[in-house]
């Protein structure tokens, strides 16, 4: 009766079972299938065994694709999520302009990776472009550069484009968790004499472990899914130097229709993304827990 | 003292109103080039629009079907925005207090649904709604797009109610109250800037995505802003003066909405802590 | 929340709607890449004739774009509810085709009034499963303004006359072409190299010949530094140029003297009056120059179809003659038919010359005498070439080879 009870409350997490099986563990289950044939999009598809997977692991593209998203990662979770600490932190020390500030920093969330992706496209553009016309504006000609057909600093700056894209998120979310710590341990501090840094460093940092969990977990998972920014921008080159592991998916389902090697790519890219959730999910919140 | 702080915010507020304006300068790029026609853009990218043309929005108004699509995309998003809210808060809540077996299963099952690449949940999605005759109609694209938010939802509240004391809902135990009462009455009034965070990324991937609209709608009047931004500037051979307009008139009443709610939120934040 | 459940949001705007007409007619969904405000390809006008000629039939347009065409159809198709027309290339129809989801189209009097290669292109499999709407030119935009601002007259249709054009566009301090690995750079690459070896293309596209050992294609890869020395192009900046934004509004704007592309933009380019254009072959070694024609869209009808026979009628409707013209005016393309008058402007009249005088080269790709996942491929390696053209021409295209070895 009383372990019953205890299990009882598990009920509240019915729909979103249901939702959450339907709609991702029964297509995940599908593609799994999927992964073993030769499957074209439509029709019939015949089992090929292990043939798409041998193939992935065989070729030293899927590896360069994998370095390339790992890589665009760790540049875009770093830089976000400290440009939103420091925005945040910022703001939450500025009422006056925080809201304005706010607002004015999520606008190019608002803007659909389409727009934003053709945006900084005609930015960087080598003719003519915002940035190279700013540049030669300021005096700077000799920084001017070919920014996104150069192989050297194309994932440079796709990942910038993301970056500043979502940078308006990851400062939103600190700044919720900045609303959740009590008042009282501010002022406490501030009438202690502790100086702006001080608190930030042992006091607002600790307490905003929450927000650093949710904000490099979600900025890490959309990430290592992300194609949008380089299939707009760049189409994954200049000669694949850009090209994601999404991104390959995408080629293999929809230019090439490989329904079957696509799934099998998925899967991977699946099982990476939960490792690394997984394991950042543990460390971030043993972090939680010391405080 | 006073002074010399007061002055030293008004320093910091006139940094942070620069860095922030710096970050808006491509968003100032978007809107000076969509008054501008095709030839100006190329030759003077960065100066502003020789004369104040109304011409691409006149154009890119007259082509889209547009109050129509924004009722819809506003219709869609709130209600995917709450529905979610609501399913994602209570699925969080066992999830945060319970570290059971069952639980920590329950969180990497969330977890799956996070990782999942959307393409894989395409065909299977298009199947089902068939298959229960939820195609071309508001609610199944609502359905798919709460179910698309969901594992978002419930980590997102799993983690912030995790951050509640749990001392609070003690009190509540001890007079007997359902672990519904408790959820509804203790934690649910705390939950306002999380919800708030959570409406925001909820209402932008709602409002932006039209590879869904597109799979399940096919009747012209229920389509949502984007399919007709999308519709009117096609994805081959854009024009800049053709894209940029459309962009800011797909994204304008988000923007407008977002003002409209976040003094919502900031009033509903503030009570709480009076409270 | 129930302020916005969707039954009350659609009260909400049903006074936006006006009353649907309450017509017998039996509805036919079509779906295509074209019809939309940036390509409308006439069809907004020619959907409204058919159903003033068939007011038993009325039609559901839908625009759905060709990239999202791979995504959003497929599980329409496969989950047996798929439009009842659906615009398609032979790409689409060997993969749907293959899968039965297509139906097969009689071969009624228009099949004997195509042209003989769009014959034998759709006729390959057990069936017709495509009835072609249009054949465009794919050739070499020439900005005559700039051209005459360097002194030069006439239009460069050889590779010995580009590089003369090239130098004096440069001395006159012009940028003579764009060039990018995306598109311009593979239209030439695959102009040239088919011109020089006109039967090898199935061959190669089956992997029978190799582009690695193919005279043809290294001669061909072996004039992109010798453009390049002629002035033509920086290649390492045109690499990795956007084919399909930057590129395009650059030569719209007059920055560019050059740019091979596709005849779909003629109508845009004709939008800034101050643009003295043509469009013309591409320059090979030949003296006409190269006009590398694309087969690129055409009706198909889903086997699936609840309405078989206003299908039909809806596909017939596209194969009279004076209806297409107007399809075809829009888009600037030429005629399937061999009776059939074709659209393109004036400024086509140099790529015209060409076809009249030096025949056509069919786009490997759009009547699959190449497989698909090499088109990628080979925009990849021409930008990977562009960016160092000190590598081997053999090195670069043993990398086609490599894809069409995987098919």
């Amino acid at each position: 009766m009383r372990t019953l009870q205890r299990y009882r409350i598990f009920l509240f997490t019915l729909p979103a079972i249901l939702v959450i099986g339907a709609f991702f563990v029964y297509p995940i289950l599908l593609s799994l299938r999927l992964s073993f044939t030769d499957f074209t999009g439509v029709g019939i598809a015949n089992d090929v065994g292990w043939k798409n997977y041998e193939r992935i692991f065989t070729r030293s593209r899927y590896l360069d694709a994998l370095t390339t998203t790992v890589v665009f990662t760790i540049m875009v979770v770093v830089v976000q999520t400290a440009l939103g600490l420091f925005f945040a932190a910022l703001l939450h020390r500025l009422p006056a302009v925080r809201n304005l500030c706010r607002a004015a920093l999520f606008t190019p969330a608002m803007m659909s990776f389409v727009i934003v992706g053709y945006v900084w496209q005609f930015i960087y553009s080598p003719f003519n472009g915002g940035l190279n016309s700013a540049l030669a504006a300021i005096g700077l000609e000799s920084l001017q550069h070919n920014w996104i057909g150069d192989p050297n600093t194309a994932l440079i700056a796709v990942a910038f484009a993301h970056i500043w894209m979502f940078t308006g998120y990851t400062t939103a979310i600190f700044l919720a968790g900045y609303a959740a710590i009590p008042s009282d341990l501010e002022e406490a501090s501030r009438l202690e004499g502790a100086s702006s840094w001080q608190r930030f460093r042992h006091i607002e940092v600790p307490l905003l472990a929450p927000s650093f969990t949710i904000n490099i977990m979600l900025s890490t998972i959309g990430t290592l899914k992300t194609f949008e920014l380089p299939f707009i921008m760049t189409r994954g080159g200049p000669d694949g130097a850009t090209r994601t592991l999404s991104l390959h998916i995408i080629d293999s389902l929809f230019g090439k229709y490989k329904f079957g090697f696509a799934s099998a790519l998925s899967i991977i890219m699946l099982i990476l993304v939960v490792l690394v959730a997984y394991v950042q999910n543990r460390y971030l919140r043993s972090r939680e827990n010391i405080t | 003292m006073k002074i010399k702080r007061r002055v030293g915010t008004w320093l910091l507020s006139a940094m942070a109103l620069i860095l922030v304006a710096f970050m808006l300068l491509p968003v100032v790029y978007m809107l000076l080039t969509s008054f501008k026609s095709g030839t100006e853009i190329t030759q003077n990218p960065l100066g502003l629009p020789a004369n104040l043309d109304f011409g691409n929005y006149i154009n890119a108004l007259s082509k889209m079907n547009y109050l129509r699509s924004v009722l819809n995309s506003i219709g869609i998003t709130l209600s995917v925005t709450v529905l979610v809210s609501f399913i994602g808060a209570l699925a969080a809540y066992p999830l945060a207090r319970r570290t059971n077996r069952l639980a920590r299963a329950l969180v990497l099952l969330m977890a799956l649904g996070l990782s999942t690449p959307n393409f894989v949940t395409i065909t299977p999605i298009y199947v089902i709604f068939r298959d229960i005759g939820l195609l071309d109609t508001y609610t199944g694209l609502i359905l798919a797009f709460t179910a698309l938010n969901l594992p978002l939802a419930v980590f997102f509240y799993t983690s912030f109610i995790r951050s509640i004391p749990i001392e609070l809902e003690e009190a509540a135990r001890l007079d007997n109250c359902s672990d519904f009462r408790i959820f509804w009455h203790v934690i649910r009034p705390l939950l306002g800037p999380a919800t708030a965070t959570l409406s925001l990324f909820v209402m932008l991937m709602v409002w932006n995505d039209f590879t869904y609209p597109l799979l399940l709608l096919t009747d012209e009047s229920k389509f949502t802003v984007m399919i007709s931004v999308y519709r009117f500037v096609g994805n081959h051979n854009l024009s800049p003066n053709d894209l940029f307009p459309a962009a800011v008139l797909g994204s304008l009443p988000l923007l407008i909405l977002f003002i409209f709610f976040q003094r919502r939120i900031v009033s509903g934040v503030t009570a709480g802590a009076v409270k | 929340m129930k302020r916005f459940s969707p039954t009350a949001l659609s009260l909400l705007c049903a006074g936006a709607v006006l009353a649907a007409p309450v017509a017998q007619a039996v509805t036919l969904e079509v779906t295509a890449w074209k019809g939309n405000d940036a390509e409308p390809a006439a069809l907004p006008e020619l959907i409204e004739q058919f159903e003033a000629a068939n007011p038993d039939i009325e039609i559901k347009f839908s625009y759905i774009s060709r990239t999202d065409t791979d995504i959003v159809l497929p599980p329409r198709v496969q989950g047996d509810n798929p439009p009842d027309v659906m615009m398609t290339d032979m790409p689409l129809v060997k993969v749907w085709g293959d899968a039965g989801l297509l139906a097969p189209i009689d071969k009624g009097e228009w099949f004997d009034r195509l042209s003989p290669a769009l014959q034998n292109t759709i006729d390959a499999g057990d069936a017709v499963h495509i009835m072609p709407l249009e054949v465009i030119g794919m050739g070499n935009f020439v900005n005559m303004g700039l051209l005459k601002q360097a002194g030069i007259d006439s239009v460069p249709t050889t590779i010995d006359a580009l590089k003369d054009a090239c130098g004096k566009l440069e001395a006159a301090g012009i940028d003579a072409m764009v060039f990018n690995g995306g598109f311009s750079a593979p239209l030439y690459a695959i102009a040239n190299g088919l011109e020089r070896a006109p039967d090898q293309a199935a061959a190669l596209g089956t992997g029978d010949a190799l582009f690695e050992e193919s005279d043809a294609f290294i001669t061909t890869l072996d004039t992109f530094p010798e453009l390049e020395e002629a002035g033509c192009f920086d290649a390492s900046l045109q690499a990795g140029l956007d084919p399909w934004s930057t590129a395009l509004s650059e030569f719209k704007a007059g920055n560019f003297a050059m740019m091979p592309q596709g005849a779909w933009n003629i109508k845009s380019f004709m939008e800034n009056e101050d643009l003295d254009f043509v469009f013309a072959p591409i320059p090979s070694g030949k003296e006409t120059g190269v006009a590398l024609d694309l087969f690129g869209i055409g009706w198909s009808i889903a086997a699936k179809s609840d309405q078989p026979e206003a299908a039909k009628r809806f596909v017939e409707f596209f194969t009279v003659n004076d209806n297409l013209h107007q399809m075809l005016v829009s888009e600037s393309a030429y005629s399937p038919f061999t009776d059939g008058e074709s659209g393109v402007s004036d400024v086509a009249a140099p790529y015209n010359a060409s076809r009249d005088n030096g025949g056509t080269i069919m786009f490997p790709f759009s009547v699959l005498e190449w497989p698909k996942p090499l088109e990628m491929e080979i925009f990849d390696s021409m930008t990977g070439y562009l960016l160092d053209l000190d590598k081997d021409p053999a090195d670069v295209l043993s990398r086609w080879d490599e894809i069409v070895e995987d098919q």
